[in-house]
């Protein structure tokens, strides 16, 4: 297979790959502004071991002048810091593409990439140590060669690297602009001078957007929903939502509580939202293991907390870092007993930041557990994406009493049977209005009971607050060929890349139409409606058992509509692997 | 005047010790004259796990072992509430150890009152982690020695229902340096439990009030510490005030404000806008 030769990228693919803390990260951040600045849209990701330094370690960015929101097939550039990383990589680089690498330790291996990718092989590590005393300065050296690659200018370049360490020490910053003028000098021998790169970047229509993480997003939605306590335990791929909140919740009067175990985190989040403060949880598979019991008593007890599971590969330790949808069978199902419970799924920071709002003004508004469902992918990779509308979030808190509210009625039950199932809420402080609030079974009052017609209607009454608020629930995100006969659906980390499969199948005549439920459970009647009304639907998702396919079919979802798309590597899929997995499971029909 | 739920007669045995705790709090809270709306106790798993069922205030029945995280969520949302956790040896030694121990590293402004008596009562007479070696083959944990070798413990106390005026006393002690925000104040009462190991005779026989020893001096960690150590080696129960100072507390650690609490700030409008939209101006690209 040859590839055209290209002069003008559109679509432009990076990898930086290195060993961790080789500062892969930093040529990614930098490229990314200079990409942003024309107006790409951008997706970012990084691919580490679970260690703070050492082992391979790199950054890939895809930016593209049209919405892109995964990684892309191929790999135009690839920034090597050793022969791993062309181990790793090598074979993903176009026939086009570009090899920057660092010679310092060894000649590279040309046997793992195509005939015409072009090699740069330049000892930087070697020359930054010889001329600037620092191998770290190896990353603005490569920096140059690579702006020069891509036909970026060097003034801008350099104003780029300016502004990226413009709190270093000055001396610590010209070291950084030498390096990156070394690049150039380099760039230049090999024929690539100033303005004339070996590719041009398109131009892109210029707008305003963010770049910016799922888990960021999900920390900003929640401070701007009013949220004002969060207690977590580090966990990845979680850890980010409490290290975003810690500097920021407590300027807008709210607390970070950092707990001793997963048990102590839902357990503060209980006691914290039971004075009426906004309250979120957020950790991973094994933690959420830990938490099931806080969880079961939310439901019970009725008690509202936000609790966001970021999914990584499991079962148990499984891979701290890589992707997974594989907790959708604990979470819909989890914890002892029938509890009421909503869970929600973003797929791209927009969602992550909507449904974060969403989800603390559902569990103060129906009093019980909302999930926020997020995989690693969707959690930590960043993702350009419009301006976040501010000015929609509304604070809504459901059925709270005033003192004054309390003191006109002639009574006042916490658990009163209503017809929405909800109760009215007298938090503590609230003159007149003392209550028992517990998870055993309890009558209107909260004295604990098992008589058999008050057990029967407080379970009714828990299940009823969910049923009446579905129609109320985040709609899923519908969109390809409205026409189409056949369907894929996916969540999370799936959206982007089945978003840039349809559009690749339909410009090839396949048509299709996609559904990204945002609402997970309860199972809402729009997506049992598109896998009944499309002929076959193919569910895509990151698990070895297909676990939203069994949850749908278990919700009445005929099963034999239902096609399984399974992946459960640890790697997402890349679009063309989508194409091709859905054109065979065509073919097969 | 609005009806809401009327406590209850306790479910516990003719003789158990835990009516006297209950007797000492409802008693603490009315010489302080704290209002029940003001009051949230909250209760563990077991026979002790009940306590908020009998005494007006806002209750609520903690997960097993839990009591104290939920109960500092509690300070954290709003510090002007006047927090009781309450619990018996198993649900506070066992299966909510670990809490303890960051309770004390934590000083979150509440009160812990733990009905020890040694024994699982509810599930019928499983040795407790305060059982003696003759009912376990583990020796058993001394909650107080624990909370004293914590240099950010502030109040530690030891009560026994078989002298009520201590314990009445202890009780109010408790609750002064919590409603003062003075930070955690620990007090385990010796609580027999009569249908499964009734242990009156026994730690009357032991008990042993530290503030009547010469020296006492409960402002001295170390001394109280070693005190309380020896005397607990002869084979005493040692009761008292044992030890009270000063430490920052977590709910200023924190920053939380008492004047505009995070469960007050909660149902507020929204942060303002423009403060909100700050915190993007870094993701623009």
């Amino acid at each position: 297979m040859s590839t055209p030769v290209r002069k003008t990228l559109d679509d432009v693919n990076v990898m930086v790959a290195g060993q961790g803390g080789d500062g892969s990260l930093t040529i990614i951040t930098l490229l990314s502004r200079l990409l942003g600045a024309r107006g790409y849209h951008m997706f970012a990701s990084r691919n580490v071991a679970s260690r703070i330094k050492g082992a391979h370690a790199a950054g890939l960015l895809r930016g593209a002048t049209v919405p892109r929101a995964c990684l892309g097939d191929h790999l135009d550039i690839l920034i090597a810091f050793d022969s791993e990383a062309i181990e790793v990589a090598g074979e993903r680089l176009t026939a086009d593409g570009i090899v920057i690498f660092d010679s310092s330790l060894g000649d590279i291996d040309r046997t793992r990439m195509k005939e015409g990718v072009r090699a740069l092989s330049i000892p930087f590590g070697r020359l930054a140590v010889r001329d600037l005393r620092r191998d770290l300065f190896k990353n603005s050296l490569s920096f140059g060669v690579l702006t020069r690659v891509l036909g970026i200018d060097d003034d801008e370049a350099l104003a780029c690297l300016a502004q990226h360490f413009k709190s270093l020490a000055p001396a610590a910053r010209d070291a950084n602009l030498l390096a990156a003028r070394g690049g150039f000098d380099y760039a230049g021998e090999q024929g690539m001078e100033r303005g004339k790169g070996h590719w041009t970047l398109a131009r892109a229509q210029a707008g305003k957007r963010l770049l910016m993480t799922g888990n960021e997003a999900v920390g900003f939605g929640f401070l701007a929903a009013g949220g004002r306590v969060f207690a977590g335990y580090p966990i990845t791929p979680a850890t980010d939502i409490m290290d975003w909140l810690a500097p920021r919740l407590p300027k807008f009067g709210g607390v970070v509580v950092q707990a001793e175990d997963e048990l102590a985190a839902i357990n503060l989040g209980i006691g914290a939202s039971m004075t009426g403060a906004r309250a979120m949880t957020a950790t991973s598979g094994p933690g959420l293991a830990l938490m099931m019991e806080g969880i079961s008593q939310l439901g019970s007890a009725e008690i509202p907390l936000v609790i966001v599971d970021c999914q990584r590969a499991g079962p148990s330790t499984g891979m701290p870092t890589k992707p997974e949808q594989s907790d959708i069978g604990m979470i819909v199902h989890g914890g002892n007993g029938d509890l009421p419970r909503i869970v929600l799924a973003p797929g791209n920071p927009t969602d992550a930041f909507e449904l974060s709002v969403a989800a603390v003004n559902l569990a103060n508004r129906l009093q019980c557990p909302v999930f926020l469902l997020l995989d690693q992918s969707v959690s930590q990779d960043s993702a350009t994406v419009p301006p976040f509308d501010i000015d929609a979030v509304t604070i809504d808190n459901g059925k709270r009493l005033t003192a004054d509210e309390v003191a006109a009625m002639p009574q006042y039950r916490r658990y009163e049977i209503t017809e929405d199932g909800v109760s009215p809420w007298a938090l503590p402080g609230t003159p007149g209005g003392m209550n028992l609030i517990t998870g055993n079974e309890h009558d209107e009052w909260g004295y604990v009971t098992t008589k058999p017609d008050i057990r029967v209607k407080m379970v009714d009454k828990r299940a009823r607050k969910i049923r009446l608020a579905a129609d109320r629930l985040p709609r899923a995100r519908r969109f390809g060929d409205p026409g189409a006969r056949v369907g894929l659906l996916g969540i999370g980390l799936e959206l982007g890349v089945i978003q840039e499969a349809e559009e690749r199948l339909a410009k090839a005549g396949h048509r299709f139409e996609c559904l990204q439920p945002r609402t997970v459970w309860p199972i809402p009647e729009e997506t049992l409606e598109f896998i009944r009304s499309h002929d076959r639907t193919y569910v895509i998702e990151h698990n070895a058992s297909g676990q939203l396919a069994q949850l749908l079919r278990s919700a009445g979802a005929p099963a034999d509509k239902i096609c399984s798309v399974l992946r459960y590597d640890g790697r997402p899929f890349r679009p063309a692997e989508l194409v091709d997995a859905i054109l065979q499971g065509e073919a097969a029909k | 005047m609005t009806t809401t739920f009327t406590p209850r007669q306790p479910i516990w045995c003719a003789g158990c010790g835990h009516f006297g705790v209950q007797a000492a709090v409802i008693e603490g809270l009315r010489a302080l004259a704290i209002p029940a709306h003001e009051t949230a106790i909250l209760a563990g798993i077991g026979c002790s796990g009940t306590m908020q069922n009998n005494i007006s205030g806002y209750g609520y029945h903690a997960t097993h072992g839990r009591v104290l995280p939920t109960a500092t969520g509690m300070v954290v949302g709003n510090p002007n509430l006047t927090v009781i956790a309450s619990g018996g040896d198993g649900d506070g030694y066992a299966i909510g150890i670990g809490h303890l121990i960051h309770a004390f590293r934590r000083n979150p402004s509440m009160l812990y009152v733990v009905m020890n008596n040694a024994i699982y009562g509810l599930t019928k007479g499983q040795p407790s982690p305060t059982a003696g070696p003759e009912e376990a083959p583990e020796l058993p944990l001394d909650a107080v020695q624990i909370g004293l070798t914590f240099p950010s413990s502030t109040f530690i106390a030891r009560g026994f229902v078989g002298r009520p005026a201590q314990l009445a006393r202890l009780m109010r002690e408790a609750l002064t340096h919590v409603r003062e925000k003075r930070g955690f104040a620990f007090l385990e009462v010796m609580s027999p439990c009569v249908t499964y190991n009734d242990t009156y005779p026994l730690w009357d026989a032991m008990y042993t009030d530290i503030e009547q020893e010469p020296g006492h001096d409960p402002g001295n960690r170390v001394e109280a510490a070693a005190r309380c150590a020896r005397l607990t080696a002869e084979g005493r129960l040692v009761t008292g005030l044992i030890y009270r100072g000063t430490g920052r507390t977590y709910e200023s650690a924190l920053h939380v404000d008492r004047v505009n609490t995070p469960a007050m700030r909660g149902s507020a409008p929204v942060a303002r806008r423009e403060d909100l939209g700050a915190l993007l101006d870094r993701y623009y690209c």
